[in-house]
């Protein structure tokens, strides 16, 4: 199986530049056979990819240790699940894997548009082919062939690293490349229509679902990443600005920009440059995360040499692109022309154009703070660094802006906003906000930074309700339903709209859970069994902490396991009990670091985290001739962490509802045909 | 056209503000980044660099931690990774992470008083293989 994998990948690259020449040839002479081809490489090619990540997927299970990859991530003593996970485990498999989702993605599109939208696909599958390529050429020739073999076969494999033994982290990945592939159709279709000469909003609406897809998997990706970093990691936060965090984070930004400003093409016919050049930028940030998450570039300048050859040919394919794309743009500039110009300061237009200039903005200062270690370096010759505070001062009053505009955005007017239109939407929501940001002053909130979000989140949270309101309303009144049904219609009829304004209200909740990290509690105790500690949280709750005995086990249970010591913890909160926590120290064979797992305790409004910061005698606990069984336990008391978590399932929920194929047009469509006599006669009527 | 150029001082105005934050934001969260040897120098060629916040990498020297009972004060030596030879004292007074050993390679916050021991706020260690193994190891 695997050597046929292997096999596979090498037939897919002829398969994939034939698919490549045959679609930009098909596409400039109309010829329908090389389109056909072109198209049919695409299935192939996907084909071809998935059995060579069932190739890799053997080797892990069969435990073939001969191959680098393999011995790099896996052991004998693996558990199957890591087994199977391993394409992704590294870089070599990630890279494997993220030109196999990119090949499914391909094919689904090749496939829904094989009767339809002729005039872009044949590009479509051309491009779709260059970049499925490129990601086979390195595969093949970086150096980072997941079947490249070793000079002779290890009895045992490396093991996987315990920090990714963890159910997020296998989901994570996936998630952000099914995100980042499926942002290369958008990007297809906009070079097709440079190619082709459409640009009008065309290529746009063909790619909307994708759009949104794209987003929707990046959105959840970063999240779990989070709630990885959360669970795992074990310092009690979800977000260190880490680099791989911001290339997760740098399309993320782009593409919510591009979701906004296309809103102003479809709307008003402007902005075509700008929307080019964010699809481009978009995938240029796609390619740069997938390159940028599995190297250590930025970690240190020395795997930087290690990896020259990947870095020369990513860095080569993008500025290849980068430049092909800007000589189309160029080339078909007087048809992108702006069809409209802003009329005012205080139109949506103008709140969409801020909205990504913020989004921009911030991405920026992330791609700067992340690169500029190495631009330094680079110039000075003097090693830099800058951390999380250059990252949150920079963004957290951009991101209080964007916030604002979440609200903002839907109900300020087209072209202009008169006085009415303002003081109607406006008025109340910044009240509340106001009054929403008093009321926690006076119940002691004083961290300026936290009550500003809060105070802007319930501004939005009242303009978008007041929204969902008058339009559930009108419905009622109008159709004579009941709310609720006239609620289901109203999103129904319009889910792009309602479903962009509850994705706003998941964005609210995610903000108001990170402004909950400045009520962060962190205390640290140095404990014996039997001993109690009061932590009070934020809320005005008490917690009661007993520490009840420290355990140690050898290699039992969890495979791949050397030994764990287990502190029991026993929770009561405002003198009820709450039941135990456990928080661990594990040492994994095959590697020196001691892990630490952390107990937590969520609630909607508070989490309580406790970590095992250190255990006294820790040899003597293995010997099992302890002197002590006292440990230092760190208490952390994180208000409003679930909201995040919480608000994510919104946004989801939210971006489903925008995606969920219309089943008005379907219906519009049956009911055409026998409709179209009886509405004769009333417009005759009508006429009249 | 008025109103276009009106616009265009605003789009200007929000560009300039957010170069304005990276600027600010970036000399006044800048760290620099050094091993012993180079912090040695910097020292040596400008005494106030004592009171500079500075993050150097190093490895810690295998026996010399030991841990002050009583209170949170662990204290260990440093050396440059290339040089054995350039060392420094540190204290740090937090709880270690678990990752830490007695040869770990170490990445310090802090900053060296002039008595010549490294205050350390923060101390992060440095898995040489964080996410990669090199199976070539196995061979032997």
């Amino acid at each position: 199986m695997t050597v046929l994998g292997e096999f596979a990948l090498w037939i897919s690259l002829p398969v994939a530049i034939w698919g490549m020449v045959l679609g930009y040839a098909g596409g400039r002479t109309q010829r329908g056979d090389l389109v056909l081809s072109s198209e049919r490489s695409v299935y192939a090619v996907f084909f071809l990819l998935t059995l060579a990540s069932l190739g890799v997927m053997a080797a892990f299970v069969n435990d073939s240790f001969e191959y680098w990859y393999v011995a790099s991530y896996s052991n004998r003593d693996a558990e199957i699940f890591y087994k199977v996970t391993g394409l992704w485990a590294g870089q070599r498999g990630s890279l494997l894997f993220w030109a196999l989702l990119l090949g499914f993605f391909a094919s689904l599109c090749v496939f829904l548009n094989r009767k339809k939208n002729r005039e872009f696909m044949p590009y479509v599958a051309g491009v779709l082919q260059t970049i499925l390529t490129f990601f086979i050429v390195v595969l093949l020739f970086a150096d980072v062939n997941p079947f490249e073999r070793l000079a002779f076969t290890p009895a045992d494999g490396q093991g996987l690293n315990p920090q990714l033994q963890n159910y997020w982290m296998t989901i994570h990945p996936p998630t952000l490349y099914l995100g980042f592939t499926a942002f290369t159709i958008p990007f297809a279709f906009a070079v097709a229509a440079l190619l082709n000469g459409r640009l009008d909003a065309r290529w746009i609406a063909l790619t909307r679902r994708w759009i949104l897809t794209s987003w929707l998997f990046l959105s959840v990706g970063i999240v779990l990443g989070m709630r990885w970093a959360y669970e795992e990691l074990g310092w009690g936060g979800y977000w260190f600005w880490d680099p791989v965090e911001n290339a997760s984070l740098l399309p993320w930004l782009t593409a919510t920009a591009f979701l906004h400003s296309i809103q102003i093409q479809e709307n008003r016919g402007m902005l075509k440059v700008w929307n080019m050049s964010l699809v481009l930028l978009t995938f240029l940030l796609t390619i740069f995360a997938t390159f940028l998450t599995r190297s250590g570039l930025i970690e240190s300048v020395h795997s930087f040499a290690q990896e020259l050859k990947i870095a020369y040919i990513f860095l080569g394919f993008m500025s290849a692109v980068l430049g092909a794309c800007i000589v189309l743009i160029l080339y078909r500039l007087p048809q992108l022309r702006s069809e409209n110009q802003i009329e005012s300061f205080l139109s949506r237009e103008s709140a969409f154009l801020f909205n990504n200039l913020m989004l921009l903005g911030a991405a920026f200062t992330v791609m700067w703070g992340t690169m500029f270690p190495l631009i330094a370096e680079g110039v000075t010759g003097e090693s830099v660094t800058v951390g999380p505070p250059f990252f949150e001062r920079v963004n957290f009053p951009i991101g209080l802006v964007l916030l604002a505009l979440a609200g903002i955005g839907p109900v300020i007017a087209w072209r202009r906003a008169t006085r009415r239109n303002l003081q109607r939407n406006f008025a109340t929501p910044v009240v509340v906000g106001l009054a929403v940001a008093a009321v926690l002053w006076v119940l002691g909130a004083r961290h300026e930074l936290a009550l500003t979000t809060w105070g802007i989140g319930a501004f939005v949270l009242t303009i978008i309700f007041t929204e969902f309101w008058k339009g559930t309303r009108a419905r009622a009144r109008i159709e004579g339903e009941r709310y609720a049904l006239a609620f289901f219609h109203l999103v129904s009829r319009n889910r792009r709209r309602w479903g962009g304004y509850t994705v706003h209200v998941g964005i609210v909740l995610i903000f108001m859970g990170f402004a909950g990290s400045a009520y962060n509690v962190d205390e640290r105790h140095h404990m014996m069994p039997g001993d109690v500690v009061e932590v009070e949280s934020p809320f005005g709750h008490t917690y009661s902490l007993t520490y009840e005995s420290l355990s140690f086990s050898i290699g039992r249970g969890q495979r791949n396991l050397m030994w764990q010591a287990i502190a029991t913890v026993s929770v009561e909160r405002d003198g009820e009990a709450r039941g135990i926590l456990t928080t661990e120290n594990r040492q994994y064979v095959q590697n020196d670091q001691i892990m630490t797992e952390v107990g937590i305790a969520p609630t909607p409004l508070e989490d309580l985290y406790l970590i095992l910061a250190g255990v006294d005698d820790l040899e003597g606990i293995m010997s099992g001739e302890a002197a002590s069984e006292g440990i230092d336990l760190q208490t952390l008391v994180k208000p409003l962490v679930s909201w995040i978590w919480f608000g994510c399932l919104i946004l989801a929920g939210g971006t489903v509802v925008a995606l969920w194929p219309s089943v008005d047009r379907k219906r519009a469509a049956a009911a055409a045909v026998p409709a179209a006599p009886v509405r004769e006669p009333a417009l005759a009527a009508s006429a009249d | 056209m008025k109103k276009h150029g009106r616009f265009m001082v605003g789009l200007v105005g929000v560009a300039a503000v957010v170069s304005y934050l990276i600027w600010t934001g970036v000399s006044e969260t800048m760290v620099y980044y050094l091993t012993p040897i180079e912090l040695m120098a910097k020292i040596e060629a400008d005494p106030t660099f004592h009171e500079v916040g500075v993050k150097v990498g190093g490895q810690v020297v295998r026996g010399t931690y030991q841990r002050v009972e009583g209170e949170l004060l662990h204290t260990f030596m440093v050396r440059d990774l290339a040089d054995e030879s350039v060392t420094f004292p540190v204290e740090y007074r937090d709880a270690l992470p678990g990752t830490f050993t007695d040869d770990v390679e170490v990445v310090l916050e802090g900053r060296l008083r002039p008595d010549g021991v490294f205050e350390a706020t923060t101390l992060l260690t440095k898995c040489g293989s964080r996410y990669e193994a090199a199976p070539e190891d196995l061979a032997g």
